[in-house]
């Protein structure tokens, strides 16, 4: 399970890889926003993106349409986790087909949650 | 009323051919003539000038950003300046709340390691009694789970100080915005500095673009904004309600 981490703080990408490591997946890759992020999926071999909204250059949402607008990569599943706590962005978010929403800060307890429900929905279909 | 070249030059010759016969009214009549001429030309310059001040006085009274800035934005950005005291100060003290709580555990670790250690070296030196070898095994048995108990203890305390660290990318998005902002009034300023140092073509205002999914970073009071989820559980529900 290869995990692309892509959020413009460093320290925040540091966090995540962090309680991802904890939770047994050791295998990361990290990009500072969509424009970075998107050549690394193109590349393949990511199975899980994990992504920040709020970023110079392209943004996470933005990267969430891209990916969903690409025929290989369109099946990734999408992990947001960000500041953003509109209601018109969250509900956008799900429309552009995001698996799960974290709003930051967060807790570990938080992050593992929803990964594990969103594989959960994967190992049902 | 402006005369022509040719009007002014025949004024000027009446002026003088009156003078000359000595005939004072006709002078008097011609003379008017010329200096309305100079008066009416001043009145239009004076006019012009007041017009152009009036403009600029409106421009500068409908540069509604600039009020924006300084009636919105400006006591926003005290906020959110307020917003990274608070963030830092919150996760500085969740960070040495939870090395005040991790340094006694390591400590007792160690302490209680020493004191089998010296047990032990006695034991294997044969200079232990039956019954103190009775009780260090007590103590072995006891802290080994003391051992497991503590250091998930350390690691989950560990774990929260790592994310306590999340005000770095927190603060940081307020702060950029904040920097945009002072670079705007700055810009703002600029354009005010212009207007006052001369009349500067008016420049086409720019509407400030409401565009609801745009990124904004962390809210700042959010309790304040039905329309802002405040926590996971309302952003949960909000998706649940969405069949997500």
């Amino acid at each position: 399970m290869k995990i692309l981490i892509v959020d413009d703080f460093s320290t925040m990408r540091r966090i995540i890889k962090n309680l991802l490591r904890d939770l047994g997946f050791s295998n990361t890759v990290e990009a500072d926003d969509g424009l970075t992020a998107l050549p690394i999926l193109q590349a393949g071999g990511i199975d899980f993106l994990v992504t920040d909204w709020n970023m110079p250059g392209m943004q996470g949402i933005d990267l969430l349409k891209a990916v969903r607008a690409d025929e290989k990569l369109s099946n990734i599943p999408v992990l947001m986790v960000t500041a953003e706590t509109k209601r018109e962005q969250i509900i956008v978010a799900a429309q552009a087909g995001v698996n799960g929403y974290v709003v930051k800060p967060f807790t570990a307890a938080t992050l593992k949650e929803k990964i594990d429900k969103i594989f959960e929905r994967i190992d049902a279909q | 009323m402006e005369l022509n070249k040719t009007e002014q030059l025949e004024a000027a010759r009446a002026l003088i051919a009156a003078i000359e016969s000595d005939n004072n009214e006709q002078a008097q009549q011609q003379l008017t003539i010329l200096t309305q001429t100079q008066e009416s030309a001043l009145f239009n310059e004076v006019g012009k000038l007041t017009r152009e001040l009036h403009e600029s006085m409106s421009n500068f009274n409908l540069d509604s950003r600039l009020i924006d800035l300084t009636k919105n934005d400006m006591p926003n950005t005290r906020e959110r300046l307020n917003y990274v005291i608070t963030t830092t100060e919150a996760a500085a003290h969740k960070t040495l709340g939870f090395i005040d709580q991790t340094l006694p555990l390591a400590s007792e670790l160690k302490q209680t390691a020493e004191n089998i250690n010296e047990s032990w070296h006695r034991f294997r030196m044969k200079e232990m009694t039956a019954d103190e070898f009775r009780a260090l095994s007590k103590e072995i048995e006891a802290y080994l789970p003391e051992v497991t108990n503590h250091s998930e203890q350390i690691h989950a305390n560990l774990s929260e100080m790592m994310m306590a660290q999340g005000f770095q990318d927190l603060t940081g998005q307020v702060i950029r915005q904040v920097i945009s902002l002072v670079e705007e009034v700055e810009d703002s300023l600029v354009q005010l500095v212009k207007i006052a140092g001369k009349h500067i073509d008016e420049q086409p205002k720019k509407d400030k673009q409401v565009d609801a999914v745009k990124a904004e970073g962390p809210q700042i009071n959010a309790a304040d904004n039905p329309n802002v989820m405040n926590d996971q559980d309302e952003v949960d529900d909000l998706l649940s309600s969405l069949g997500f």
